[in-house]
């Protein structure tokens, strides 16, 4: 998409030189040109231009715009009493009347139309085309910023991005005054003509990650891009795996932290939602909040939480593999609780599961759908009401009922939404094989999704990183986290050009005793 | 320039280069060992299983040295010692090889799993899925054989802690008196442990993709060490558990063993142990489909894609026709002579012969 962009960059400035050498025989060219783009553009309603006369010097002058995008008030307050009042010759004093930084003179008459998209003011002085003005006075619509709902924390900053790239620049800029954060645009999609910011730091983010991110972006082919989870689909490296292999966040602080960390950042405009990455599977269980609390608390959370993961993966199975195959494996008191429970459920343990699973996610996907306040409604009358009413009715063994609801809760501990929806599917395939081949069936599905792990790379860097490849350092931040001073070096894995943070010596002194 | 050569960002760490072997050791053989062990050495065989480890850690030299001489793998190393047809079709000898250690391994876990899980088990099934997972992985590259070697250790490594339990129940006067048995008897069993060692030999073909080769060496001898640490351990707690009579009447007594682990939440512990051997079997299955068919592709320039999927099938007809007890033993008979052939005494004549090619001819 860049190409088309350049393309056409490179043939206005083919024009421009042209204008120069033969402006009299383009003459007629231009002029059929300038009709064209106003008889596509008038065709909407929103298409103005409207005339005014200079009160000193008695010059007409036409304001052609869209009035959609331009925000009137600047038009009233800013441009147009100058405009009305000063001495307005000739187009070149423009500059000097209007208070508004972002006034360009042109004379290129292939550059309207885009510009004029863009929510500029064109600004022409009667009986002289060749020349015209383009005032910046674009209309900013778009909501204020709200705390994060997604990755919510109790402490710590309460800000999320919104939809304009601007404010999200901005949010960013201001946690990161250095000259060193770069951003560089790229515009994507032959339509939405998206605008996409990737952000690093010079001297610390590794060169070739860069490279990478920006030939991926320059290589999307795509009309038109309303998100930034479709730059998740489009560039990340393995597109049939259920696994998301960039971060996204909406915390303006997690995007300052993995910037200084090394890592790359994607903003895409009209998304509230930035990418982060190389990124590893430990880092999705991850929550920014983690690095709020006390080292020793976030190592707790840390260590629930993957005990959460693995606990909802694999109860249901492990239900159906013990309860239909290996029922010996159960002590005999556990065993008796449990078929009790089971003694008037007629179908086998896999249909019981799948039908509690299956219930579970319409729960979960209703109350997604639903507003908020509905939406709690539901889950909580529908849990209840159907849990009990299946276990009464006969249907669902009450033991079950507790793991899957357990599960349920445990998924959702999960900080990353895309990899909590991950994590919910896996447990489809488990079952099935748990259903085939008891313990072994679960075994097997465990191989294939490390294979899978395994398999996977992070723009080019091993998504199971630290596990495998080993690097014992990149543990301090990945299944615990220890303290900060212990944190001195950069993630070993980001290959960065600058590994260390801060010195490692002052931050471990230490006083000794009455000192 | 190392023959063979791969690219820097496919190698592995040097350290990998242990998990990797010490992976490929450990298959079918923690299992069922103790009772050809037992044979001969009774409850002395404990010293014959760590001079045993000891030659390894000889033979392991003798490999590094010959990877060393000729700057690369083996394959290389029998084309400039025999020429092309002969060094080939000796390379050709060990695709066969690694097709057989990949029957042996997936043949053994279908067995173990007929005897104590199902017995209805389908062998072409539950085969040909299993062979799925060793393409995959095979697929990924050698980095993925790596990985899963790492994973197929560090993982069921929790099983060890089982063994705890039954040495609550051992009676270590079994083991008393030491060496009571003459040295040929203890010869013997160290020769019948020499197959439960197998698998070492794979250094041979993945050692240029270490990293550092010279580093990897401390970090092979470790886990060779590791390796004789854990049969040592087991054997002495399987003498201390059974009565010497009963140990030799016991095919698996690994197995045998864990159904003394009780915990509040499981009784049958070898069930756990059966299904964690289905991930701990991965690994050979992997490295020896990807050795076959990495050889195919050294000797014959074949596209490994296809090899590995050929190589595969293969094995999946042979298993599918590995239905009796007689036929596994033939298979496990026919894999460890080779084994032992390649490793005592084709190795050493190898380096020998290197020797003295070299010094022909820098003279």
């Amino acid at each position: 998409m860049a190409n088309f962009f350049k393309n056409e960059k490179f043939k206005s400035k083919k024009n421009q030189s042209e204008n120069h050498v033969s402006n009299e025989s383009n003459e007629q060219e231009k002029h059929s040109h300038a009709e064209e783009w106003e008889k596509e553009l008038s065709q909407s309603n929103d298409y103005k231009k409207t005339f005014y006369f200079n009160q000193k010097t008695g010059k007409k002058f036409y304001f052609t715009f869209i009035s959609t995008l331009v925000d009137d008030k600047v038009l009233d307050d800013n441009i147009l009493p100058n405009l009305l009042e000063d001495d307005f010759h000739k187009i070149n004093d423009v500059k000097k009347l209007i208070p508004i930084p972002d006034v360009m003179v042109s004379s290129n008459t292939a550059d309207i139309p885009q510009m004029l998209l863009e929510g500029y003011i064109m600004l022409t002085i009667d009986g002289d085309t060749s020349e015209f003005a383009f005032i910046s006075s674009q209309k900013q619509v778009g909501r204020s910023v709200t705390s994060p709902e997604i990755e919510f924390s109790v402490v710590g900053p309460k800000v999320a991005f919104v939809e304009a790239i601007e404010q999200n620049m901005n949010m960013i800029r201001r946690r990161l005054p250095v000259k060193e954060l770069i951003a560089e645009e790229f515009i994507v999609g032959k339509l939405s003509r998206t605008n996409v910011m990737v952000l690093y730091i010079e001297g610390v983010t590794n060169k070739e990650i860069i490279n990478t991110v920006k030939q991926r972006i320059s290589d999307i082919e795509k009309d038109e891009i309303a998100d930034s989870s479709y730059f998740t689909q489009i560039i990340s490296d393995n597109g049939n795996s259920p696994f998301p292999q960039l971060l996204d966040t909406e915390r303006p602080d997690r995007v300052a932290a993995s910037l200084a960390e090394g890592k790359i950042v994607i903003l895409v405009d009209g998304s509230p939602h930035a990418l982060i990455g190389p990124t590893s599977l430990t880092e999705f269980f991850n929550s920014f909040e983690d690095y709020f609390l006390n080292w020793i608390l976030a190592s707790f959370i840390r260590m629930i939480r993957l005990f959460a993961v693995i606990f909802s993966i694999m109860i249901t199975p492990m239900y159906v593999a013990l309860t239909s195959y290996h029922y010996e494996l159960i002590p005999k008191d556990l065993l008796s609780t449990l078929i009790i429970s089971r003694r008037v459920v007629p179908f086998p343990p896999i249909l019981e599961a799948l039908f509690l699973e299956i219930t579970i996610e319409l729960l979960r996907e209703a109350g997604a759908r639903l507003p908020t306040k509905v939406g709690q409604t539901i889950g909580i009358v529908g849990g209840i009401v159907i849990g009990t009413a299946s276990v009464e009715a006969g249907l669902t063994s009450n033991v079950l009922l507790i793991f899957i609801a357990l599960s349920a809760l445990a998924s959702f501990t999960t900080p990353v939404y895309q990899m909590s929806n991950t994590i919910r599917l896996l447990r489809f395939p488990f079952l099935l094989m748990a259903e085939k081949w008891g313990l072994l069936g679960i075994t097997i599905a465990l191989c294939f999704l490390l294979i899978h792990l395994l398999r996977l790379t992070s723009l080019g860097f091993p998504f199971m990183e630290p596990i495998f490849p080993l690097r014992l350092s990149d543990f301090r931040d990945a299944l615990f986290r220890l303290p900060f001073k212990s944190q001195a070096n950069r993630p070993q894995y980001l290959r960065t050009d600058d590994s260390n943070r801060f010195s490692k010596e002052k931050a471990n002194k230490k006083k000794d005793i009455d000192e | 320039m190392l023959q063979g050569s791969v690219q820097e960002r496919m190698k592995i760490s040097p350290y990998m280069a242990a998990y990797v072997i010490v992976a490929m050791q450990t298959g079918m053989g923690v299992l069922s060992y103790q009772q050809v062990l037992v044979k001969d050495a009774g409850h002395d065989a404990w010293i014959s299983i760590i001079a045993t480890g000891l030659t390894v850690h000889i033979l392991v030299w003798i490999m590094y040295r010959i990877c060393e001489t000729v700057e690369g793998d083996v394959l290389y190393a029998n084309v400039y010692l025999f020429g092309k047809i002969i060094g080939n079709s000796f390379n050709t000898l060990f695709i066969f090889y690694y097709i057989i250690y990949c029957l042996t391994s997936l043949g053994g876990l279908i067995e173990i799993i007929r005897t104590w899980m199902f017995n209805d088990l389908n062998p072409i099934v539950f085969g040909a899925i299993y062979l799925l997972l060793g393409i995959y992985i095979v697929f990924g590259g050698f980095r993925t054989v790596a990985g899963i070697s790492f994973l197929g250790l560090v993982i069921p490594s929790y099983l060890m802690l089982s063994f705890l339990i039954p040495l609550k129940y051992g009676d270590f006067s079994n083991l008393l008196p030491v060496l009571d048995h003459t040295p040929m008897e203890l010869v013997k069993s160290g020769y019948n442990m020499i197959f439960s060692f197998l698998g070492y030999g794979i250094l041979l073909f993945f050692y240029p993709f270490i990293k550092k080769p010279q580093q990897s060496k401390k970090w092979v001898h470790i886990g060779l060490l590791g390796t004789t640490f854990i049969y040592t351990a087991l054997a002495i707690i399987s003498f201390a558990y059974f009565p010497e009579g009963l140990l030799a009447r016991s095919i698996w007594p690994t197995l045998e063993m864990w159904k003394i682990v009780r915990l509040p939440f499981i009784e049958r512990f070898e069930y756990l142990g059966i299904a964690n051997w289905a991930l701990i079997m991965l690994p050979n299955v992997a490295i020896s489909l990807w050795c076959a068919s990495r050889v195919a592709k050294r000797v014959y320039h074949l596209n490994q894609r296809k090899a590995v999927i050929v190589i595969a099938c293969v094995c999946l007809i042979i298993v599918s026709l590995l239905q009796s007890r007689d036929r596994m033993n033939l298979l496990f008979e026919v894999h460890s002579k080779v084994g032992l052939a390649i490793a005592y005494f084709y190795t050493p004549i190898l380096y020998l012969g290197l020797l003295i090619k070299k010094k022909v001819k820098t003279k």
